[in-house]
């Protein structure tokens, strides 16, 4: 059992044995290897690519499913977010037309409180022209009884009752 | 150095040979027994690890199926280089087989300690490192390949003989028989060698030194399996490939 490489060498020729000692191990080693393949297919390639590609199609489907959600979430907020600015452009409308709407009611007021102002200035200025007409005229009467008395005085009563 | 390697064997430091086989007869057929013992070793690991990997699927994998998952994607991505997209899938096996029993095969030479178990004659080895076993994937590589040409296109096959010109044509049929052969000794000659170099410096200076040798051997183990692998795949790759179309090679890459 105390070979050298060397005198193996040398020794193989020949002999049986050696290092190219080709025999019935290979067709045996072929078929074995095809059970070997066929074996790992079944236990190996086949569920392991069942879940690899199951685990592909999960992740993709999830994927896309998410892309989805997330573009009708995308959607959704900018369909609020028109809503939102709908409703403002409204409410700022609206605060507007109030605010036409005050101003018209104000002006009106304003303008029936001079109307009515006017009206009775010009009543009252009437007033005072009517009392003072009265006034003159019953100045003028009393102007004339006073004068008539003092010509009275002044001249006797026979005298003015001749006249 | 003849003789110092003499003096050093008759020491019975350690022992290396090359050559020797356990024969089992078989009928009137005899085979190499160490190479059978640790083919099954190598045989039983891969199954039993498959096994094991796939017995509970799951869809978030861990630890072993995890590790083995890894491998199928490695070995996908192999096939799938060689072979193209559409047509690498039914390969996966073969090229994926052969990658991992060689690999292991290699490996296992190199990291079991199968020369503790004596053996009436010969010694375990890994089993790549016996001719017949090269030889013998290398010949199914030949066959996978031949039957990936026929099946895909007929007797149209041997128009690949003549592409892209028909001058290629001898060169093109000694190639046939220069794959197996060039898969089978390179594959052979390196694990054999890097077991050589290793029996060897152990026989020389049996503490340490062999070390880095061995991790350089780990490392050309792992490179042969890839490299078997890989050729095989291209060499199928190549049969099924549409000459047709030579201008659709891009999509391949």
């Amino acid at each position: 059992m105390t070979h050298s490489i060397i005198l193996l060498a040398a020794e193989t020729a020949g002999k049986e044995g050696g290092l190219f000692d080709l025999d019935a191990t290979l067709p045996l080693m072929a078929i074995q290897f095809l059970f070997l393949v066929l074996i790992l297919n079944a236990t190996f390639y086949k569920p392991l690519s069942k879940a690899i590609d199951e685990r592909d199609e999960y992740i993709r489907k999830n994927q896309l499913d998410a892309r989805e959600r997330l573009s009708k979430a995308e959607q959704l907020a900018a369909q609020y977010e028109q809503e939102l600015a709908t409703a403002r452009r409204q409410s700022q409308q609206i605060i507007a037309d109030a605010q036409a709407e005050a101003e018209k009611v104000a002006a009106e007021k304003i303008a029936a409180a001079q109307r009515e102002a006017q009206a009775q200035r010009e009543q009252a200025a009437q007033e005072i022209e009517q009392q003072k007409q009265e006034a003159l005229a019953s100045l003028e009467q009393q102007v004339d009884s006073l004068s008539q008395q003092i010509m009275e005085k002044l001249l006797g009563k026979q005298l003015v009752g001749q006249r | 150095m003849l003789n110092i390697l003499h003096v050093v064997n008759f020491a019975h430091l350690a022992e290396l040979e090359v050559g020797k086989h356990l024969y089992w007869q078989i009928g009137n057929l005899k085979v190499h027994g160490q190479v059978f013992l640790t083919s099954w070793f190598v045989i039983a690991l891969l199954v039993i690890v498959s096994f094991a990997a796939t017995r509970n699927i799951n869809r978030i994998p861990r630890g072993l199926q995890n590790f083995m998952e890894y491998a199928l994607e490695f070995i996908r991505d192999l096939a799938k280089n060689q072979i193209g997209e559409k047509e690498y899938r039914p390969w996966v096996p073969f090229v994926g087989t052969l990658f991992l029993f060689i690999f292991v095969s290699n490996w296992s030479g190199a990291l079991v300690p199968f020369r503790l178990i004596q053996l009436p004659e010969g010694e375990l080895a890994a089993p790549t490192s016996d001719i017949n076993t090269t030889v013998a994937l290398a010949l199914l590589t030949s066959l996978a390949y031949f039957y990936a040409g026929f099946s895909k296109k007929g007797l149209g096959y041997f128009g690949n003989y003549v592409q892209p010109v028909p001058f290629m044509l001898p060169f093109k049929i000694i190639e046939d028989f220069t794959k197996p052969l060039s898969l089978s000794f390179r594959l052979f000659g390196n694990i054999l060698a890097d077991e050589l170099v290793v029996g060897v410096l152990v026989l020389l200076v049996p503490l340490f030194v062999p070390l880095p040798v061995m991790a350089l051997g780990l490392f050309t183990s792992a490179i042969q399996a890839l490299i078997f692998a890989t050729l095989a795949a291209a060499y199928i790759g190549e049969a099924i490939e549409d000459h047709g179309h030579g201008e659709e090679h891009g999509e391949h890459s």
